[in-house]
């Protein structure tokens, strides 16, 4: 099962190096575009097609829907949803989780908050130092499992509490009012028409810089070999020490852009931020259609899962549901599709097993 | 005897015990025999959560379903006596029948679909809670029927009638995962699963069986919760999930299944309220203690693990083979590629 699935990604790893080195691969490119196309793409159309029946039902049902203003808060929250989604995705791509994405973003809401207001760092450099907080606070977890080669759920589980507390603990539960007026305009200022936020074109470039890192550098085809088999990954060479601390690293920067993001339209914070980013994370990876079993990433896949996700519970409000039902919502949506993800895995891996059969028995019938 | 001496919650609780008696020498109140039994009323509502996360570990799964089930517990007892006065006991035997179903669901779910438990129940235990916030529009039902109540604060001096409870279901698991068939299929399961589906075991069966039985004690540690807090709040249960994994983890449960220790998630749940409480009386924020719940699973598990290298290197040095590499893989079992819980 774990075999069939990660197929079409071994495939691309082992097509090894960074892309590009040598032109030589036509064989591999052709493969990788083929396996794209059963692992990801497919879940892109149905994507975009769930969000225009999405869209076509609550434009039609509910009203106001479709109004640039609704629109707006849309983009608002999918564009940190879509990060975020990426931020745990880049350790599901390697086959792991990362229980702390909140966490990690209350140490850096926590900073933000605590250099702004009270010490009144420039916010350039309030910002570097959130970035880099929360790459140091995800890499230690990856040191930690790499020392003591404990699982990631169970790491990533104790730095949850360990890092949310601490974040409370050092904040003394403190709301901070943050009042700087360019973080203020990205959160909630508009960008080209008055429907788009500009925190869409940061989760855009965020979108572009993963898909360049898993598409163009030879870090990113390391993760998704490790992915796909680790110990095979190691046995061909693939540091994969390094490669993990690496996909940490990204994860943590990926959580201190969404922190900022919650922080620029949020503006009154507290380290209680991140405590329900969890849910949000994981169905817009599974919705993505990214495997959890790892080996394999749908950049596309997640912005859009972040974009339908928030349109549903856009739509839901529209129609007057109780804000309370929304965590029902959530959970159906998250098990829809999971269940529909592995169905579809399985006739596909069930496809491809006929195929194979039926090229055994053709190749065998002449002789 | 030599088994106790090995258990690796034995020098937590040695630490705690000491801590314990300097804490009742230097600070008045922490010995005080009411001080005592408001940890002995949290270590018994900690014990039998960790039990309903212990039972899913043994099968070799997890499940963070476990406050969702407890929230929706709660709110269908509240529901059933406050809103159409049910009496208690058919009210509470509902609640438990609905955990029970909640946690089969889940089992039929996980076993149908062939996913790993944290996906599955991170979406069904979302789903519960929203439930029992969406049922109540999350107004608590205030009036908890006064035998439940009198259960969950009663006490013996400083012995609280709910440590009864939670020896009752650390006793009741332990001789069913000992003697029950069922009991025993699921640490077979969780032990090696193609094994035992090769000698004619139903993973299916122990995974339904496993997380009912979790359900039914997430049920029951909804009506202690009940009890303690007097109200029956929709948002029971949302900050289960660190507790959960705390006791069994700390009492010695493997992550990877197949193995459980019930008598250590009682001791770590002592241990875990006694740090709590001591925090507490020493003014430390209690935002600290959620800090070290955190540290304390990663010690926990560490401890764990060194113990095992030790044993492991040992058996390498007899050998004469080097240790370096069995202990690479010995790290991996214990929980690197053991527990996978997203790759199945």
């Amino acid at each position: 099962m774990t075999s069939t699935t990660s197929e079409p990604s071994t495939t691309r790893a082992h097509g090894a190096g960074p892309p590009g080195r040598d032109g030589t691969r036509p064989a591999v490119v052709r493969r990788g575009i083929v396996g794209r196309l059963a692992s990801g793409q497919s879940s892109v159309v149905g994507l975009v097609l769930l969000t225009i029946v999405t869209w076509t039902i609550f434009g039609t049902v509910g009203s106001g829907f479709l109004t640039s203003f609704n629109l707006y808060s849309i983009g608002q929250l999918a564009a940190r949803d879509a990060v975020l989604g990426m931020a745990q995705a880049i350790l599901v791509v390697m086959a792991r989780m990362n229980l702390a994405v909140g966490s990690v973003g209350a140490i850096c809401v926590s900073l933000l908050g605590y250099m702004l207001v009270d010490a009144h760092i420039p916010l350039v450099l309030a910002i570097v130092v959130v970035v880099v907080a929360g790459v140091l606070a995800s890499l230690l977890m990856g040191v930690v499992e790499l020392k003591t080669g404990l699982s990631s759920f169970i790491v990533t589980l104790a730095f949850l509490s360990a890092y949310g507390g601490g974040a409370l603990l050092l904040t003394r539960n403190a709301n901070y009012e943050i009042t700087s007026s360019v973080l203020g305009r990205l959160g909630s200022g508009t960008l080209v028409s008055a429907a788009i936020c500009p925190l869409v074109a940061v989760a855009v470039v965020c979108g572009v810089v993963v898909w360049l890192v898993y598409n163009k550098t030879a870090v990113g085809w390391k993760m998704l070999a490790v992915g796909a088999n680790e110990r095979a990954a190691r046995a061909s060479g693939v540091d994969t020490s390094r490669v993990l601390l690496a996909g940490y690293a990204i994860s943590g920067l990926l959580c201190a852009v969404a922190a900022l993001m919650e922080a620029s339209y949020e503006l009154n914070v507290n380290a209680s931020l991140g405590t329900n980013w969890l849910l949000p994370s994981f169905i817009a990876v599974v919705l993505g259609g990214v495997a959890l079993a790892g080996g394999d990433i749908t950049v596309a896949g997640i912005l859009l899962a972040a974009v339908f996700y928030d349109s549903l519970q856009s739509g839901l409000t529209i129609l007057n549901v109780p804000s309370y039902w929304l965590d029902l919502a959530e959970g159906l949506v998250l098990l829809a599709a999971v269940v529909a993800d592995q169905m579809r895995r399985r006739r596909r891996s069930r496809v491809r097993r006929a195929r194979r059969a039926r090229l055994a028995l053709g190749g065998a019938s002449p002789a | 005897m030599s088994q106790v001496l090995r258990a690796k919650w034995l020098p937590l609780l040695a630490a705690t015990v000491v801590a314990g008696i300097v804490l009742g020498i230097e600070t008045k109140s922490f010995g005080a025999s009411f001080n005592v039994y408001v940890i002995l009323q949290t270590a018994a509502f900690d014990a039998v959560v960790g039990l309903a996360q212990m039972v899913v570990l043994a099968v070799g799964d997890m499940s963070l379903a476990v406050g969702g089930i407890g929230g929706l517990v709660t709110i269908a007892i509240g529901n059933a006596v406050d809103v159409h006065h049910w009496p208690v006991g058919a009210a509470v035997l509902a609640g438990l029948v609905l955990g029970t179903i909640c946690g089969v669901v889940n089992g039929v779910v996980i076993a149908r679909t062939q996913l790993s438990g944290f996906i599955v129940t991170l979406a069904t235990g979302s789903a519960f809670t929203g439930i029992a916030y969406g049922v109540t529009s999350a107004i608590p039902y205030s009036s908890v029927p006064s035998s439940i109540v009198s259960l969950s604060q009663g006490r013996a001096s400083f012995f609280p009638y709910l440590l009864l409870v939670a020896f009752g279901a650390t006793a009741l698991v332990g001789a069913a995962l000992r003697w029950l068939p069922d009991g025993r299929s699921v640490l077979a399961v969780g032990g090696n699963r193609d094994a035992a589906t090769l000698s004619g075991l139903s993973r299916s069966r122990a995974l339904v069986v496993a997380h009912g039985s979790s359900g039914l004690l997430a049920g029951v540690a909804a009506v202690m919760y009940m009890g303690v807090l007097q109200s029956a709040t929709p948002a029971t249960g949302t900050d289960w999930l660190i507790i959960s994994f705390a006791v069994p983890i700390i009492g010695g449960t493997a992550l990877t299944g197949g193995e459980a220790s019930s008598v250590g998630g009682l001791i770590a749940a002592v241990v875990l309220a006694t740090i709590n409480d001591a925090l507490i009386v020493l003014n430390v924020n209690t935002n600290a203690v959620e800090m070290a719940e955190g540290l304390l699973i990663l010690a926990a598990v560490l401890a764990g693990q060194v113990g095992r290298l030790a044993g492991l290197q040992g058996r390498a040095h007899e050998t004469g083979r080097p240790g370096s590499r069995r202990r690479r893989a010995a790290g991996a079992a214990a929980g690197g590629a053991g527990l996978d819980p997203v790759a199945r």
